[in-house]
């Protein structure tokens, strides 16, 4: 959904989450997923300035299923439930049903959340059973090791060392460490980075996101009603989705045609370019991740992110700041619901010291089997 | 070739899609499901045709040629069984006929594989009844 006439209608206007730091520190089996969500919608409710009673619509995300969390929170008057099951991709799905429910009338306020106790349960991404192509029986285990293999295609393609990788997860460090609640608050230089251990070579272990555990909640009304609420509106002028199923997951073009589609979504009928674009809030599962989406949305010529993103570019300061509290490598793996957070505090102005001069527009994009992606702004911009 | 008592590591589930596919390998042949309606052939076995949804399947000989599309090196024992093998190599072959398979590739050193790398199959019994298709240099 990106058409001129849906862009701008509809907004985020409440944001909440957990601790995730703090639980990391001390992990706690009885904050259970429920219990975290709990938590995260009501810090967005309240953060929104409404009252739980105005809560019509319920998207849930990372649960097996939407009844606990809705008893638990004391839903009565809800005209509208999506469960979504437990995977990192489905942020902008979450985030494009809200948005068309509230923006069609199925609901008022809709509060989603994703809610994950990867950390708690001892989540593995390595072994899955048998794997879509028959992966563990040639060992072959975890997103990793399939990230990997892209990454040894793209340098046979278009060259780059693993050293000009790290300058994605060292600048995404040096973010968290400005972010109260990221997990990560240690220095990270190059050589910490090059010192790291192969996972699934030539990805190392600061090349992958964290396992940890928490929930992330939003709000999503009209803008219409968003302008009477406690914040600014954060507009969602679009979102957009590009899905090419293949059971070796990584896409053989890099997600290049996922991502051209995606921007033509949601930068075309605005005429926005990538100009525009203040920060980037974006799935860094892998660092990899980060480097195809650049070449993608045309933030870098093909073949030349791993060259585009040294020196201090897409650090804070620089000219395209990417996952400014941390992302899911340091601040907390909530699989994009806290990217999507971030984005919101940049462009209500509330990022504190890391905040992004004059920060308009933000983009997300989710580079997956699903991939999807978003773009919020400003109010008064659409 | 391999030694066929105690093969520990992962074994795949043979399925009603699959079970064709399987006691081929088991013969040393290498097939492949192929639509008799729209011609395509594709790879993991499901029963029907992923390109037209027709479910009229046939099987087509694989040439067991193809190119290495990606690969990696794994270093993290995820599945207990491979740890003493670790580092071991994965990679993604495109097979001449189109699909995408994993495999692992036999008789080169991990430091020598390359993507683009012209390999093809080979059958390594593992059990009495399951034969793994891996893949060496051309």
């Amino acid at each position: 959904m990106s058409d001129r006439e849906f862009a701008g209608k509809t907004a985020i206007v409440g944001i909440g989450g957990s601790d995730f730091a703090g639980l990391y520190r001390t992990p706690d089996p009885e904050r259970t997923g429920e219990s975290l969500a709990t938590e995260a919608i009501a810090a967005a409710i309240a953060d929104a300035g409404l009252e739980k009673s105005q809560i019509d619509g319920l998207i849930t995300g990372g649960l097996p299923h939407y009844e606990p969390v809705a008893y638990r929170t004391g839903l009565t008057d809800v005209r509208f439930v999506v469960d979504y099951p437990q995977a990192g991709r489905m942020c902008a799905m979450a985030l494009m049903h809200a948005a068309t429910a509230v923006h069609h009338g199925l609901a008022d306020y809709v509060v989603l959340f994703n809610s994950v106790v990867f950390r708690t349960q001892g989540t593995k991404f390595g072994a899955q059973p048998q794997g879509l192509l028959y992966d563990t029986i040639y060992g072959m285990a975890s997103p990793g090791a399939q990230y990997s293999m892209g990454f040894t295609r793209y340098q046979a393609e278009y060259g780059g060392t693993e050293e000009q990788l790290g300058a994605i997860p060292v600048a995404i460090r040096s973010h968290a460490r400005m972010t109260p609640g990221a997990i990560m608050q240690q220095e990270m230089t190059i050589n910490d980075y090059l010192a790291s251990r192969y996972i699934a070579e030539p990805l190392r272990l600061f090349d992958y996101c964290l396992v940890n555990d928490g929930a992330v909640a939003y709000v999503v009304t009209t803008a219409e009603r968003a302008r009477d609420l406690a914040h600014p509106p954060v507009l969602i002028a679009g979102t957009a989705g590009r899905a090419n199923f293949r059971e070796w997951y990584v896409d053989l073009g890099f997600w290049d045609e996922a991502c051209r589609s995606m921007k033509a979504d949601l930068f075309d009928p605005l005429g926005v370019t990538t100009e525009d674009i203040d920060c980037l809030q974006v799935y860094d599962n892998f660092s990899v991740s980060v480097l195809w989406g650049l070449e993608g949305f045309g933030f870098a010529p093909k073949g030349q992110g791993l060259e585009w993103v040294q020196n201090g570019r897409i650090a804070l300061g620089g000219e395209l700041p990417i996952n400014t509290s941390g992302g899911m490598l340091s601040e907390s793996y909530l699989q994009g619901w806290n990217q999507h957070a971030e984005a919101v505090r940049q462009l209500r102005g509330q990022a504190d010291k890391r905040q992004v001069p004059d920060c308009d527009w933000s983009l997300y994009w989710c580079l997956s089997a699903l991939p999807g992606a978003s773009l919020l702004c400003r109010d008064g911009l659409l | 070739m391999s030694d066929h008592v105690g093969y520990t590591k992962p074994l795949p589930t043979v399925t009603h899609e699959d079970r064709e596919f399987w006691a081929a390998a088991r013969e040393h042949r290498f097939v492949l499901p192929k639509c008799q309606a729209c011609g395509h052939v594709w790879f993991p076995p499901y029963a029907s045709c992923p390109a037209c949804l027709s479910f009229d399947r046939g099987w087509t000989e694989a040439s067991g040629r193809g190119t290495v599309w990606g690969f990696t090196i794994m270093r993290q024992p995820y599945i207990p069984t491979f740890e003493p093998e670790l580092p071991y190599n994965v990679v993604l072959v495109e097979l001449e006929e189109g699909p995408m398979v994993y495999s692992n590739l036999v008789g080169i050193d991990n430091d020598a594989i390359a993507c683009g790398l012209p390999v093809e199959a080979e059958f390594e019994d593992a059990t009495d009844e399951i034969t793994l298709i891996k893949f060496r240099p051309v």
